[in-house]
């Protein structure tokens, strides 16, 4: 037998055919728009205005059933499935202080979240320098920053990982809070350098699935916006930002991205 | 109100023009390499649901760079196969523990979709291969990629092509000449 013609006849042979859906084009074609907005530059931050008041977590709450089923993958996961400390935020936000507003937000004091509860009100008073919040890229127990193995300890990643970009330098892992594969891309030299906050969690600011641009935007005055995209610079070492992709109106993902990365594609 | 009818414009505008281009450009290569891709992606994985895994990753990471991708200049199907066998060999490295055994179990139920070329040996010898070897013949039987262009697409030297060629062959006789 020669077995050279054996592969190539193998090889040309129908069966390796792999039927796909009619929508495969547009799955890809989603799923790289998202990468692209994940990547998005944030070059351009500066911060207007100042919180005053922020916490050191987030505080997951069951998501309210009105926005389920939207664009996130990860709608489906439930508040038991995860194995992250729930910790409730010790803080109260006490006053936007608006400082120079930009000419289009005078609106925020308006603002409301789809689930009633009330943003903080603005209350003008102080004049502080503007910064960003303070606050650590922590999600349960994985940290931005974290090596590969401090984060696989933690137990809350699932394994096997998979290649974050076409060299094969970072690593993306599935959690048990957030299915998609890519919910955190860890890098060989910068340790974790994106986290995808579950569907179902808060920021402290109360920013979730299904938050309107405005209301990111009432919440982080200092938030910068890259095509759909808005990016919130955090005060905290090592320097962090979420990132709340939209489409256009509503949060459809938050993110917690170091800002030192050195993934290609994250 | 105001707000958002400002930022509703914004948002318009920096959709509109290059971007819906680029994006209708990288729709259609999906739609005209998928096929082909898939087809790659089963010779590659040795399944054709890995294949589809494989091919939407791998298509999703080059889309979202594809401006970047067109401007090198290089075909973007030659380089999309080429992340695919790297991707490939690094996401079996995670998972090799669990392939250890490559032999089948002869009792049991095939998924009908796993079955198709399942009773073909040489599938079976080929499913034995470690990646990189399987790359190897892959490359060069599917392919019909030469030495250097093999080494070039996987990063390796000609050397350790010719030597994972010639491993992989050997075994895949040894194989076959069992059954």
């Amino acid at each position: 037998m020669d077995l050279d013609d054996e592969l190539r006849r193998l090889f040309s042979d129908d069966r390796l055919d792999v039927h796909t859906t009619p929508d495969a084009t547009d799955a890809v074609v989603r799923g790289a728009a998202r990468r692209r907005r994940r990547r998005s530059a944030m070059t351009t931050a500066f911060a207007v205005v100042v919180l005053i008041g922020s916490g050191a977590a987030l505080t997951q709450l069951p998501r309210s059933d009105d926005t389920a089923g939207d664009l996130l993958p990860t709608s489906t996961s439930s508040a038991s499935a995860t194995t992250t400390t729930t910790t409730v935020s010790t803080f109260t936000s006490t006053a936007i202080v608006t400082v120079d507003p930009p000419p289009s937000s005078n609106g925020s004091s308006t603002a409301k979240t789809e689930s009633g509860q009330p943003i903080k009100t603005t209350t003008p008073a102080i004049a502080a320098p503007p910064q960003p919040q303070a606050q650590q890229g922590q999600f349960g127990s994985l940290k931005l920053g974290m090596s590969e193995a401090d984060a696989l300890a933690t137990g809350s990643l699932i394994e096997p990982s998979s290649a974050a970009d076409p060299e094969n330098r970072c690593k993306a892992y599935a959690t048990k809070s957030v299915p998609d594969a890519n919910a955190v891309i860890i890098s060989p030299a910068r340790g974790i350098v994106r986290i995808t906050v579950p569907s179902y969690a808060k920021t402290p600011k109360g920013i979730t699935v299904g938050s309107t641009v405005d209301q990111v935007k009432a919440a982080y005055q200092n938030a910068t916006q890259s095509g759909s995209t808005l990016f919130a610079k955090m005060a905290a070492t090592p320097a962090w930002s979420y990132v709340f992709e939209t489409d256009g109106s509503s949060v459809t993902a938050v993110l917690m991205r170091l800002d030192a990365n050195d993934c290609s594609t994250v | 109100m105001a707000v958002t009818a400002v930022l509703r414009l914004e948002l318009t505008a920096d959709s509109g023009g290059g971007r819906a281009e680029t994006v209708g450009d990288f729709a259609e290569f999906v739609r005209m390499s998928m096929p082909g891709l898939l087809r790659y992606g089963h010779a590659l994985t040795g399944n054709p649901h890995d294949a589809a895994d494989l091919v939407q990753s791998v298509l999703e990471k080059v889309g979202s760079r594809w401006v970047s991708v067109q401007r090198k200049g290089d075909d973007p199907l030659a380089y999309v196969r080429r992340a695919m066998a790297n991707t490939h060999i690094s996401i079996w490295r995670r998972r090799r523990r669990e392939n250890l055994v490559a032999d089948l179990p002869d009792s049991g139920v095939v998924a009908p979709e796993l079955s198709r070329l399942e009773n073909e040996p040489l599938w079976q010898a080929l499913r034995s291969l470690p990646p990189r070897q399987r790359a190897v013949v892959v490359l060069r039987y599917y392919e019909n990629l030469s030495e250097a262009e093999i080494a070039n697409a996987l990063g390796i030297s000609c050397g350790t092509v010719k030597s994972q060629s010639s491993k992989a062959m050997a075994s895949l006789r040894t194989r076959l000449g069992k059954d």
